[in-house]
């Protein structure tokens, strides 16, 4: 369970039965997370640094606060399960490197040039290949930079991992949702199971 | 077949999805589709040949994927593509053997410049003004092509080029013989044309030697910064380090010959300074052509250290001589150059190799641009002569006078803000290069390999430009290649040759050099050495080069005048103090660098910055050292006298901030050598 969930009140609970000094800041750190979500401002382009924009955005990368994803187009997962497509058919790079990858439009006119083109959502669909723009997915799972973690999905391929350990059963989801929390227990136990490294610098490098 | 091996076959993975910018899909960028198949994360290593200097490294380029970002149909956006993030030395070539030097790591920002010309681009302004407009290639090659038409007599296109040993000096060459125009002049300010000469009379062979340092126990070198900029640097590197480590128990020595300590003579193990331009006569002395008596008289060396190191070099064989750089930028260049073949003669070390590379380039002889007053079409490949070459030999009035020019490059530097028409070359991770080096391996090797990567910018390779312009003329002309690979493919393969023998000729007898300015007016040698960051100015727009520290005196993105500390003290002048430096051609001012290792009557300054153009981080910044050069020349071949100007120089004030050094102090107790 996250620290946060259960509201201000729960967590503020706990907090102060752990940490009471703490509790309050911890308290005040989450009133500024929860409210700088809406303000983004404009970072100037002429320096580069890795600093946050502002507190809320350090804190809320901390803490690994997303917003939920909207999706441009309502991708049903489990209506192309159910029709046979497999995980690797569109997130084609996981065997190969560090990162699944999200399948470009090209993968999803391979079929849809033929099928089902007259449903209004695959209209939209092609409508995006005949721009040459690619539909503007929105990031689900990934890793808070404070993490300083480098996940590379294909030792766990090559382990024989299923994808749904780590994400879901995807047979259930339309759009893909966060429903297995990424927490550093959540790894090492799995690591710890299947007698794989549990050395820091095996994921923080 | 099922539908999921049809999907397997065909689809091509597309991209990362960006973290979500606070749940709102409006705010995140406008993403293309990628062009080619991209594995997120996963590096590629690909080669490919850095263009910097003449060596013709290998580099081994780390590709993988990056947004990039690029306008489509006129929306701006980014696209995912395999690019080139890191530059390395390829472990397999022969002349880098893995290694790569700092020019060469830097090399990947020409890729990357914020201030890269992205496009073909028409002159709006007045000529050298530097404002230019963006143009459509269809439009800038048939302009290109109809300049060229418009010419009655071809005469009267000049071509104008850096000297490289690959596949780009055919192209321009066949272009301009199939036109009917003059071959292209390849000028570049420190090129070795004497040291050519010399080999080729004594030798054979007209081009630049390799040498064997790996088997040398004695190595003397005259001027030659064979560890810095001379020559080809990476595999000198590399077999110096042989030299040293190894053999088991063998260090080997390395005396220098310069007035000023280069990198070179940082390594070396004795340090020997002698009057500018009489370097041949102690080669000569120690190779029994001379008393030590009567090459003290000329050199200023002691008598006693010509006869330790005669008897050292006979001692500690095999020994080996180099000769370049300052040394042969004298006016009795020829002399000095043959000297040291005659030394290498006597030592009979047979250090001396040549790759079997077939012809040699024809050099540029004297006066190379004066062909400018008469062109009336003048197209600049890779070449500045607006920056690297004497006042006198007013390459800027030409420049201003002639009616239409086009340039290559990626940048507009001194020379292109002069031109009408840009038409922007790939950098060279996005074309096919080759290479055929002169020096640096025995083994002849031809290299020719394709781009890294794709295009970032609206560019098209030069080769496929001068093609479609050829096509494009009134009375066609078709080019023995369709695209620029097969120009890059058709680089011939090296001849194999005879290995040289000394033919044992006479060095021609002793002159004087000459120099600029009398000794009464100019008291001070000028010095204009090739920089360890910028060679002749050609990556000064590299900031990462800007940042690098000299490695003599730390000093960075500045100009700067070196001065003995003895001279110095007379003259009143500390480090970062102005002074300004007059020769018979004009004055620069800039702050100095009080500097231990440089002869008291000799004053020297980096080549490389103060060009009037060249991108945000070179612009207007620091001194031009070759705006103080008189056209004096060698007087055999004719090539330019760089190291013979003389000057005066002047404290012109305080220091103003403009000198910036990296490390501290000079000495171990400053404080004790308080100069004012």
């Amino acid at each position: 369970m996250r620290c946060w969930s259960g509201g201000l009140k729960a967590c503020a609970a706990r907090v102060a039965r752990v940490v009471p000094p703490f509790g309050a800041a911890c308290v005040a750190t989450l009133v500024i997370v929860a409210a700088a979500c809406g303000s983004q401002g404009q970072v100037s382009d002429d320096v580069f640094t890795p600093a946050h924009r502002s507190f809320g955005s350090a804190a809320r990368d901390y803490f690994n606060i997303r917003p939920t994803a909207q999706q441009p187009i309502p991708f049903p997962h489990k209506t192309h399960l159910a029709k046979g497509a497999e995980c690797t058919d569109c997130h084609e790079t996981v065997e190969r490197g560090p990162v699944a990858g999200i399948p470009s439009v090209k993968t999803c006119m391979v079929c849809h040039s033929q099928i089902a083109t007259n449903r209004p959502l695959i209209k939209e669909v092609t409508a995006y290949s005949d721009k040459g723009i690619d539909i503007p997915w929105q990031r689900v799972y990934g890793f808070s930079q404070e993490a300083h973690v480098r996940f590379n999905h294909a030792p766990h391929i090559r382990a024989k991992v299923e994808c749904a350990t780590c994400h879901g059963d995807m047979k259930q989801q339309t759009v893909a949702e966060r429903k297995v929390d990424h927490t550093m227990g959540f790894c090492v136990n799995c690591h710890r199971q299947n007698n794989a490294s549990n050395d820091c610098l095996t994921c923080h490098f | 077949m099922d539908r999921r091996n049809f999907i397997k076959l065909t689809a091509v993975t597309g991209t990362g999805a960006a973290l979500a910018s606070c749940g709102n899909p409006e705010h995140q960028l406008i993403r293309f589709v990628p062009d080619e198949e991209i594995t997120p994360g996963l590096a590629e290593w690909k080669p490919s040949i850095c263009p910097v200097c003449g060596a013709g490294c290998g580099v081994n380029v780390r590709v993988m994927d990056a947004d990039i970002s690029t306008v489509r149909n006129g929306q701006p956006g980014v696209v995912r593509m395999n690019v080139a993030k890191k530059l390395e030395g390829l472990a397999t070539d022969p002349i880098s053997r893995g290694g790569l030097c700092a020019r060469g790591q830097a090399a990947i920002q020409l890729t990357y410049h914020p201030d890269r010309v992205a496009q073909p681009m028409k002159r709006t302004g007045a000529r050298g003004s530097g404002s230019f407009a963006p143009v459509a290639w269809d439009e800038a090659i048939a302009e290109l092509a109809a300049k060229v038409d418009g010419l009655d007599d071809k005469k009267a296109l000049a071509i104008v080029m850096r000297p490289r040993r690959g596949s780009r000096q055919a192209l321009f060459a066949e272009f301009a013989r199939r036109v009917g125009a003059p071959a292209p002049v390849a000028y570049e300010l420190f090129a070795d044309d004497v040291l050519r000469q010399a080999n080729g009379a004594t030798y054979g062979k007209a081009q630049r030697a390799t040498y064997d340092l790996a088997k040398a126990r004695y190595v003397i070198s005259f001027g030659a910064d064979f560890l810095g900029t001379w020559g080809s640097v990476v595999a000198q590197n590399a077999a110096f380090g042989d030299m040293r480590q190894g053999r088991r128990g063998v260090r080997g020595k390395l005396v220098q010959v310069e007035a000023r300590m280069t990198t070179t003579g940082a390594s070396a193990d004795e340090w020997v300074p002698t009057r500018p331009g009489t370097e041949g006569v102690l080669a000569l002395a120690l190779a029994g052509k001379y008393t030590p008596a009567d090459a003290e008289k000329i050199t200023g060396v002691p008598a006693k250290k010509i006869e330790r190191l005669a008897k050292e070099l006979a001692e500690q064989k095999p020994a080996l001589a180099i000769v370049g750089g300052p040394a042969l930028a004298h006016t009795n260049a020829l002399f000095t150059a043959m000297a040291v073949n005659e030394l290498n003669a006597a030592l009979a070390g047979d250090l001396v190799g040549f790759t079997p590379n077939g012809s040699a380039m024809a050099a540029p002889g004297a006066q190379p641009f004066q062909h400018l007053a008469n062109a009336r079409v003048l197209l600049v490949d890779e070449a500045n002569p607006a920056y690297d070459t004497p006042p006198a030999w007013k390459v800027r009035e030409a420049l201003e006078r002639i009616p239409f020019i086009a340039s290559f490059g990626s940048f507009v530097d001194d020379t292109s803000a002069y031109a009408d028409l840009i038409l922007p070359d790939h950098s060279f991770l996005e074309s096919w290069v080759d290479a055929t080096p002169e020096s640096g391996s025995l083994d002849a090797k031809t290299t020719a390999v394709g781009p890294a990567m794709k295009p970032i910018h609206d560019t098209r390779a030069t080769a496929d430009v001068l093609i479609a312009v050829a096509g494009k003329l009134k009375a066609p002309i078709e080019l023995p290649w369709k695209t620029a690979e097969e120009v890059a493919k058709s680089s011939q393969p090296p001849a194999a040759g005879r290995p040289p023998s000394a033919t044992g000729r006479q060095a021609p007898a002793w002159n004087e050099p000459a120099f600029d300015g009398s000794a009464s007016d100019f008291p001070f040698h000028f010095l204009p050495y090739a920089s360890p960051a910028f060679g002749d100015g050609s990556t000064a727009h590299l900031p990462w080069l800007q940042e690098l520290p000299d490695p003599l005196t730390s000093a960075m993105w500045s100009s700067w005048v070196e001065i003995n500390p003895k001279t110095a003290e007379k003259m009143g002048i500390a480090d970062g103090d102005l002074v300004d430096v007059t020769s018979s051609q004009g004055t620069l001012r800039a702050p100095a660098v009080v500097f231990p290792g440089i002869a008291p009557d000799i004053v020297a300054m980096p080549v490389g910055q103060g060009h009037e153009h060249f991108t945000r981080y070179a612009s207007k910044r620091g001194a031009n050292a070759v705006r103080l050069l008189a056209p004096i020349t060698e007087q055999e071949t004719g090539a330019l006298a760089w190291a013979a100007t003389r000057v005066r120089i002047a404290r012109a004030g305080d220091g103003d901030g403009s000198l910036i050094l990296f490390a501290g102090e000079k000495y171990e107790k400053p404080h004790e050598r308080e100069i004012r």
